[in-house]
């Protein structure tokens, strides 16, 4: 019945027209046997038929067309139209009303198949526009984030990077002057020459600690670490940052202590070896030879595991401790405090961004019996996800929200 | 006793880079062909066969990687890599796929030689199936299943006598956690860097003069370990 | 929205009853020679009427009640399930037919109407689902697209920077190695001068290129912050021109350069320097990626309201229009092949985007079009010229 549907209207009514007419030949043969009740009921069912398959316009042309039938055809005397008995009045009624109601049903019913059909459509439709839609968004947030990142980068990378390339090409010119030079007197001596070549190759090493630095600090400031974190083992962190720094060691003593059955550390694990290097190659630099460098690490709280690297130099005061965090762009921050953190330029401000993007926290205490300085810094254990950070998975509600 | 120059072939695109490694390994006293890329290395290398092949990892058209694929598919010739700091699963790729060494950019004439000489030392794998093993003070005899260090004798478990086996066979070539596990493991524990870490740790408090600061077994961070038998 | 009462099939059930009661009721008021067809039509209304308020079943309890009440009060002899008139046993049969049929069509269309409600409301809850799924996978997509780009971003700047590092530090340690070999066994250094002054002209050339990438970048950061400092002059377009032609010539050995200047160009008010570098870098991207021999065409002339325009076309494998908007962001070159998983050509890309930087200070714009004729592209720049009244516009 419901393929009705798509039939032109004229034909609904012309097929109406042709039911009640049909019906009407049918039951003319019989009329003698059957009364008027019966053919009254026949010509109801057509008119619902008609209702609920065209609608109620044609079938209230059928009602029309069916209550004169039944006069002319059925109601004595036949062959005539008499108007006045009230069967035909009764009998009319009732195919209208059976033909509106019916009609209004069927239209309605009809009405909301179509727009259920006709929004299956359009959902399919705004799927699709739905779909591109959040390719671009995506690509768009994609692009915003990378933005930010490129900005970062861009801000690091301008400012330290002169420096070292300076006493590089001021070396090199001088010595390449100096390879051209005939005159023996003008000629540099052997080591003066390996003068300048040690600070070439120097600057080479700054520059490429620097590049290192300025990739962990955009990506930090671009809120990027949490990206990759993944399950690490302490021992296996510690243990690589140990051979990353073992040049800058060989002149110390190294104990490393981790509590027995420390719990797996939810973090990036290269960005915490590379805590541990810059706390190490601290520890190094300010301490006499021969002095002990020790990593310890231990479980502080059900979320959190504590590691610290300590040294037997003259330690950090007290006023300084805050200080030595922070990132040295231009060079401000001299005075007292210039001479001992001149060297550390970003280690330990990355340092601290790394830490902090994995929720932990980085600071300093004297080292045992009040000698030297001890760098201590948490990182969580991860069951629960801190941060609200999966990598890998559909949890964008949980996502973090940049930087 | 071999008085030719030590052939070494050169692979990088980047032209400065080549220049400088001509220059340096020739006064040093090799024979050295550079090629600018894969392709070009794979031709050369069929009619003048290397002794040592370097390679940069990255590298348009053919990769680092591929090549050392290609050229392990027709030889045994030890292939150092050379790789941007960070890099660490191409890295660990390169010598899955058969490297034997890799030193990271930018770095020193001096280090770069010393793993040359170390690749050359290297003994061929033919070797390999021999029952005593000899690196430096070290000495494993395979049939007695005994190990020594200098005039000491060692007293380690299986695993750790295995570990150590291996460990001298390929001295002086990075092993990366995947190949080290699989050989002395097997297939199943490929992933269970925790565990090697352990038995490392073991071995070096057995053989080290200072386990804090291994000399033998040394750390490859994030890749595996070498063997440093000197 | 339908009354609650409608919707309780217990008060369907009643209504049928009383319903068929009522009309039994008042039709009996008639007296008993009330036309059975009409008591029929009327029971039948009452049928449809539960049929379409209640459904079917109701309107099977109507239509049955109907049945039995039309029977007994309606169908002589009254008052008994007998039926005496044959025409009458017709008749009720088809009554009985057409009750029944009346109370189900009309249920169930009633019910098509309810099924078909509902199945458009699940099509809105459905959407609204899509819609929140899309919203969280686009972000985590986002994440993911995100750290793509970044890698390849971060591993393209690294390695332009650690590039010439390496060779500047691997050239410095051969010879420093050289010279303490040479002192510690009191001989001359093995290193032949040539090869020496070969190794320090490296770390010359490779200190310049780091130089000239940390200055990319810082150009890079002022377009960034907006911080461009022009010198603007007034000036003819044929001698920027020059300039950068000049600046270009190692390329100009390569590629064949065609130079249109129409007569008679307004002269433009800009900073030399900085337009010459557009031009320059322009030319350098046309013969990086056109074959070596192909012409490079270059030509100036007025456009429309008030702009001159200049364009540089080459005859290599052209721009796809997908691409032609985002070469000009910073990086492009690094991240679009840090999709493609590898780098095929080195270099991180800024050229353009600081020519764009510089043309947008400009108050001009930039753009790719399709070469004239053959494959290649065509990037055109257009400038205003700056209207009589001196001074009128500023570039920034």
């Amino acid at each position: 019945m419901i393929a009705q549907w798509i039939k032109p209207r004229w034909l609904s009514y012309g097929l109406a027209i042709l039911g009640v007419v049909a019906i009407t030949a049918i039951l003319i043969p019989f009329r003698q046997r059957i009364n008027s009740t019966t053919v009254g009921f026949a010509f109801l069912l057509v008119i619902l038929f008609i209702a609920m398959a065209w609608g109620r316009k044609p079938a209230l042309v059928a009602s029309v067309l069916a209550m004169l039938s039944f006069n002319f055809f059925f109601l004595p005397p036949f062959h005539t139209f008499t108007i006045a008995d009230p069967q035909n009045w009764v009998a009319l009624t009732a195919f209208f009303i059976t033909a509106i109601a019916v009609g209004q049903l069927s239209a309605r019913a009809k009405r909301r198949a179509e727009e259920a059909e006709a929004s299956r459509i359009e959902i399919k439709r705004l799927y699709e526009d739905l779909q591109n839609a959040f390719e671009r968004a995506s690509e768009a947030e994609a692009l915003k984030r990378s933005e930010r990142l490129k900005s970062a980068l861009l801000d690091a990378v301008t400012h330290d990077i002169r420096t070292p390339l300076t006493s590089i090409k001021a070396s090199a010119t001088l010595l390449l002057e100096d390879r051209e030079a005939t005159e023996p007197v003008e000629k540099l001596a052997p080591d003066e020459q390996t003068a300048m070549l040690r600070v070439i190759t120097h600057g080479a090493d700054r520059l490429d600690r620097f590049v290192e630095g300025i990739v962990d600090l955009a990506r930090i400031e671009a809120g990027d670490l949490t990206l990759y974190r993944n399950w690490g083992v302490v021992e296996d962190i510690i243990d690589a940052a140990l051979a990353q720094a073992e040049p800058l060691t060989r002149r110390h003593r190294i104990r490393v202590s981790v509590e027995n059955e420390l719990p797996v550390i939810r973090v990036d694990a290269r960005a915490v070896a590379e805590v541990i290097y810059t706390l190490i190659d601290n520890a190094s630099k300010y301490s006499p030879p021969d002095t002990l460098v020790s990593i310890e690490a231990k479980r502080v709280s059900d979320d959190q595991v504590e590691i610290a690297v300590e040294d037997q130099g003259p330690g950090i005061p007290v006023r300084l401790r805050e200080k030595v965090f922070e990132r040295l762009y231009r060079g401000h921050n001299n005075g007292a405090a210039g001479e001992l953190i001149g060297g550390i330029g970003m280690g330990l401000a990355i340092a601290k961004g790394i830490v902090e993007a994995h929720g932990g926290h980085i600071w300093i205490e004297d080292g045992a019996q009040g000698r030297g300085a001890r760098i201590v810094f948490t990182v969580p254990v991860g069951d629960d996800d801190l941060n609200g950070n999966v990598p890998d998975v559909v949890g964008g509600d949980k996502a973090r929200a940049d930087g | 006793m071999e008085n030719r120059k030590p052939r070494i072939l050169v692979v990088d695109d980047e032209p400065q880079l080549t220049r400088v490694l001509l220059r340096s390994l020739t006064t040093k006293g090799y024979d050295v062909r550079i090629a600018g890329d894969g392709d070009f290395a794979l031709q050369t290398f069929q009619d003048w066969p290397a002794e040592l092949v370097i390679t940069d990892l990255a590298m348009p058209n053919m990769s680092g990687l591929e090549l050392c694929r290609r050229l392990r598919a027709i030889s045994q010739v030890p292939i150092i890599v050379l790789s941007v700091r960070g890099e660490e699963k191409t890295k660990v790729e390169a010598l899955d796929a058969g490297a034997d060494d890799y030193v990271t950019k930018p770095f020193g004439m001096n280090e770069l030689l010393a793993r040359i000489r170390a690749a050359l030392r290297r003994k061929p794998a033919s070797e390999a199936d021999s029952r005593i093993l000899v690196a430096g003070d070290f000495r494993i005899d395979l049939e007695s299943h005994t190990a020594t260090q200098g005039d000491h004798e060692l007293r380690l478990t299986p695993k750790e006598f295995e570990l150590l086996a291996h460990l001298m066979r390929n001295a002086g070539k990075v092993l990366t956690h995947h190949s080290l596990l699989g050989a002395v493991w097997g297939g199943d524990y490929t992933e269970q860097t925790e565990y090697l870490r352990v038995f490392i740790g073991q071995l070096r408090k057995k053989i080290e003069p200072d386990p804090s600061k291994p000399r033998f077994i040394l750390t490859e961070p994030w890749i595996g370990y070498r063997f440093n038998a000197e | 929205m339908k009354p609650t009462l409608l919707n309780r099939p217990w008060i369907g059930y009643a209504a049928a009853l009383a319903g068929i009661a009522l009309v039994t009721g008042t039709l009996k008021l008639f007296g008993e020679h009330i036309n059975p067809t009409t008591v029929a039509l009327a029971f039948l209304l009452i049928i449809l009427f539960v049929a379409t308020a209640w459904g079917s079943r109701p309107a099977i309890v109507a239509s049955i009640v109907g049945i039995v009440f039309f029977n007994f009060f309606f169908l002589p002899p009254f008052r008994t399930f007998a039926i005496r008139d044959p025409h009458n046993w017709i008749a009720f049969v088809a009554f009985m037919i057409t009750a029944i049929t009346v109370g189900q069509l009309s249920g169930r269309v009633k019910r098509r109407a309810e099924e078909a409600e509902a199945a458009k409301a699940e099509v809105e809850r459905l959407y609204y689902e899509l819609q929140d799924s899309f919203e969280r996978s686009s972000q985590a997509k986002a994440l993911k697209q995100s750290e793509r780009l970044k890698s390849a971003l971060l591993d393209a700047v690294t390695h332009d920077l650690r590039t010439p590092l390496t060779s500047i530090k691997a050239s410095a340690t051969t010879l420093l190695d050289d010279l303490y070999s040479a002192e510690r066994n009191n001989v001359e250094p093995r290193l032949e001068l040539e090869d020496r002054k070969e190794m320090l002209r490296v770390i010359d050339e490779e200190s310049d290129r780091l130089d000239r990438f940390v200055e990319g970048l810082t150009r890079l950061a002022r377009i960034d912050a907006g911080e461009m400092h022009l010198h603007l002059h007034r000036t003819q377009i044929d001698e920027i021109i020059t300039m950068a032609l000049k600046r270009a010539e190692p390329r100009t050995q390569t590629h064949p350069m065609e130079v249109w200047i129409e007569d008679e160009l307004p002269s433009i008010k800009v900073d030399e320097q900085a337009i010459a570098e557009v031009i320059y870098t322009l030319v350098d991207n046309a013969a990086k990626y056109s074959p070596a021999g192909s012409p490079i065409r270059i030509r100036a002339r007025p456009g429309d309201n008030h702009f001159l325009l200049l364009s540089v076309e080459d005859h290599g494998p052209g721009l796809r229009p997908e691409v032609r908007d985002r070469v000009f962001e910073k990086f492009f070159r690094a991240m679009r092949d840090g999709d493609a998983g590898d780098r095929r050509t080195s270099g991180t890309g800024m050229g353009l985007a600081i020519a764009r930087g510089i043309v947008e200070a400009h108050h001009g714009r930039i753009w790719i079009e399709d070469a004239d004729e053959g494959r290649g592209a065509k990037f055109v720049v257009s400038l205003p010229i700056s209207s009589d009244e001196d001074g009128k516009r500023q570039a920034a």
